[in-house]
């Protein structure tokens, strides 16, 4: 057993309205630079739609993260060791510039300067990258944000290969259109695509917190971890020819603040938290099959009470305040505990350590006489309402291939308990339902009373403090493993950096 | 002092005293016999001449790679002569008119820095000044057949001795357009190949330093001396044909096409967008 800490993250889907004030967040600490200015280390998705880069879900495409081979091992989709060394010139799997977008402001001093004439200044758009004028623009990060342009975007949405053309066409009918946020950040996995694809070792992984960093220092520029990144969420600098990243807002962590993401996050849909996981089981949950790949994830968290895991950890220097904080950890409730937040896309086998709260979703029904007509019982014998997974617009198998690897009883489980703490709680306000009708959607969900009223609290009422349970990072102290503290005490304070001249009397 | 090795310590005290004037006794009786012996400087000369020079120069045997020393110490002033047999390279550099001028007339080949001391330059210039000759060059070379030349030159024929190929170092015209090495001297109209004699002179004992290493040890025998001369000076390869140029412009292109193709096969399948084909494929088919 090797017992390891990782800051960890749950995102509430059902609580996300889709504002983008996570993404201005970041892009106005981290990339607004020169070269930046196309990432979005934080994006807010449509669903169904495209993404940013458009499609970055198809891996037979952009060949990343990992793919079970015939061996029963995991083999890096991009390239093995040959092909690796014939291509490190040139990258064959790399997403162009139109497929993020390329970047671009507005000419606004024209609205001051231009000249007396007979119409009104406008202000034209400018090419971030080339700084020529862009009067066509045809693509920006967020191309489809509510399911602008549904018919070219969404309906190339890769998860929708999974769904019969009947299902499809359905989902297009009106009246039936549905769609939710799917915010993204990089995952931190715990078998990253990109740290295995470097070539120059530029990329890894803390040990203290499990963050992924690229250094800036020995990045040489392949570019081969944004190929092997499955989420594409490594970007390439062009100005600064370096690769760069989300990275958690590590500053602001290791002074106890959550990420600026997380903080701005106006649904506060974000929760940030420690988890204890076994890294001795990493090869073995990444080359199961599919459908027990979320199983194999979860088992690998450790419960941070159980006193052998406790001696496990501290056994492996883990600071009795990391443990502290892995109990209080809102993550570890939503993510073992209750089993209601799974990883996105967890087929692509980087075991990503960001999961998703799945959104409760909108049932068909229609309208009758002018009144929302719905009928009949779910599978369960639950009223339409608010339990049928059956009749929900958007089918269950879309959201298995995002959150379950196509496991559907791996979501709809996740489902039965989401669906069992709403049905429990308008019982309980607006007392619509029956206690019998309680007890069969408690029975269904797998939970009780006490769990209902805990996730309730927690989705609902959470304070600052368990939204995030920053944990102290301990750098000063990891950072002595390869640095003397005490190396430059006397090289500090007046007469430094700028000598002093003595006076002279 | 054995016995100071023998207990691997150095002498100490009296003993070191007499150690290191046994070493100042030694040296200054060495440096005397260098300094000393002006008597011995023309006999030293002549080996030297016959070491380094004989393979350009005769004294009074006529013109080889480089012009018949003979009367050159009136010819030229003492002081420039030395300076120059010195280091020629550092002369000819300085753009010296009298450099420059020898230059040009034996064919622009440079005098090769010869890496002489001062003293051994001295001991030459008393050789020279001393009225010997030394006759022509050496042995007649016998009829040489162009053919085998050229096939000892691209190394399709070995070298009885074993030396290496001439193309592997050497260009000359006539080979085809990719032409040889260029680590020696293109042979084209050479100051080398200007004459039977200065050819064989030079072949059999080349003064400069690369050449000399490489043929010390495997001679040429004469008749490939004579096979190689006979290529080398054919009229055929006194000038390299313009058509050449443009043989090594095509091969140029004809090889940048196929590395082209290559890398077009191997990386072909690379990613070239996915947006706006996905765009264009939907605008297809709403249009159907």
């Amino acid at each position: 057993m090797d017992i390891r800490a990782h800051v960890s993250m749950v995102f509430h889907l059902d609580k996300c309205i889709g504002c983008h004030t996570c993404s201005v967040a970041c892009k106005n600490i981290w990339t607004d630079r020169k070269g930046t200015e196309y990432m979005w280390w934080n994006n807010v998705e449509t669903k169904p739609g495209t993404g940013y880069p458009t499609q970055w879900e198809d891996q037979e495409k952009y060949k990343g993260g990992w793919a079970l081979g015939e061996d029963g091992r995991i083999h890096l989709r991009l390239h093995d060791r040959t092909n690796g060394l014939s291509n490190i010139f040139y990258n064959p799997a790399l997403p162009t510039i139109d497929d993020y977008y390329e970047p671009w402001t507005y000419d606004y001093e024209n609205l001051f300067n231009a000249p007396e004439g007979d119409d009104q200044p406008t202000a034209r758009a400018v090419s971030m990258i080339t700084g020529k004028p862009m009067d066509n623009i045809e693509a920006g990060p967020n191309w489809d944000d509510d399911l602008g342009g549904s018919p070219v975007y969404a309906a190339n949405d890769v998860n929708l290969n999974k769904l019969t053309e009947e299902e499809r066409e359905q989902l297009a009918e009106i009246e039936r259109v549905v769609f939710f946020y799917l915010p993204r950040i990089c995952n931190h996995c715990l078998n990253p695509g990109c740290v295995a694809a470097c070539p120059a070792g530029a990329i890894y992984k803390r040990g203290e917190d499990g963050i992924v960093l690229i250094s800036q220092e020995k990045c040489r520029a392949w570019r081969m971890c944004i190929s092997g990144c499955p989420y594409k969420k490594t970007y390439f600098n062009w100005s600064s020819g370096k690769s760069e990243k989300c990275i958690l807002c590590v500053p602001r962590l290791e002074s106890g603040q959550p990420p600026a993401c997380f903080h701005s996050c106006v649904g506060r849909i974000r929760y940030l938290g420690v988890l204890l996981y076994d890294a001795d089981m990493i090869e073995k949950s990444t080359s199961v099959p599919d459908s027990e790949l979320v199983a194999a994830q979860r088992a690998m968290i450790m419960d941070p009470f159980d006193p052998a895991i406790i001696a496990a950890a501290k056994q492996n220097k883990i600071s009795d305040a990391m443990i502290a904080a892995a109990q209080n950890s809102p993550v570890y409730k939503f993510v073992k505990k209750w089993q209601i937040a799974l990883p996105l896309h967890a087929e692509f086998r980087t075991l990503p350590m960001l999961y998703y709260v799945p959104p409760m979703l909108p049932i068909l029904a229609k309208t009758k006489d002018g009144n929302y007509d719905i009928e009949g019982l779910d599978r369960e014998g639950l009223p339409a309402m608010l339990g049928s997974l059956e009749k929900a617009r958007m089918p269950i198998k879309y959201m298995a291939s995002l959150f379950s690897a196509g496991n559907v009883e791996e979501v709809e489980a996740a489902y039965r308990k989401l669906i069992a703490v709403r049905i429990f709680k308008r019982a309980q306000k607006v007392k619509d339902y029956q206690q019998a009708e309680v007890d069969a959607a408690l029975a269904a969900g797998k939970t009780n009373p006490e769990e209902v009223e805990a996730i309730f609290r927690l989705t609902s009422l959470p304070t600052y403090e368990e939204r995030f349970v920053v944990p102290p990072l301990g750098r000063e102290s990891a950072v002595e493993a390869w640095e003397n503290p005490l190396e430059r005490k006397t090289e500090a304070g007046f007469g430094v950096r700028n000598k002093i001249a003595k006076r002279k009397f | 002092m054995t016995e100071s090795v023998e207990r691997l310590s150095l002498p100490k005290g009296p003993a070191l005293l007499l150690v290191l004037l046994a070493a100042l006794a030694f040296l200054t009786l060495a440096t005397g016999v260098a300094f000393a012996q002006p008597s011995a400087q023309a006999a030293d000369g002549e080996a030297l001449f016959k070491e380094k020079c004989v393979a350009c120069h005769t004294i009074g045997g006529g013109k080889l790679v480089g012009p018949d020393l003979q009367g050159v110490t009136e010819r030229q002033d003492p002081v420039w002569l030395k300076q120059w047999i010195l280091a020629p390279d550092q002369v000819l550099a300085s753009g010296d008119p009298i450099a420059t001028g020898l230059f040009k007339e034996y064919n622009n080949v440079p005098m090769p820095n010869l890496g002489l001391t001062p003293d051994q330059v001295d001991a030459l210039l008393a050789y020279l000044g001393g009225g010997a000759t030394t006759g022509g060059a050496g042995a007649e070379l016998p009829a040489g057949d162009a053919v085998s030349g050229k096939a000892y030159f691209v190394g399709d024929q070995r070298f009885s001795n074993g030396g290496p190929h001439c193309i592997s170092c050497h260009s000359v015209a006539g080979l085809g357009s990719l032409g040889g090495g260029n680590l020696g001297p293109d042979l084209t109209n050479s100051g080398y190949t200007q004459s039977e004699t200065a050819f064989a002179s030079f072949i059999s004992a080349p003064s400069t330093q690369t050449m000399n290493s490489i043929w010390a040890s495997t001679p040429l025998t004469l008749q490939e001396q004579a096979d190689l001369y006979a290529f080398l000076s054919k009229a055929a390869i006194q000038q390299r044909e313009p058509s050449s140029l443009l043989q090594i412009a095509l091969l140029a292109i004809l090889g940048a096409a196929l590395l082209i193709a290559l890398a077009n096969l191997y990386w072909g399948k690379r990613l070239r967008g996915v947006r706006k084909p996905m765009v264009e494929r939907a605008r297809a088919a709403a249009k159907r």
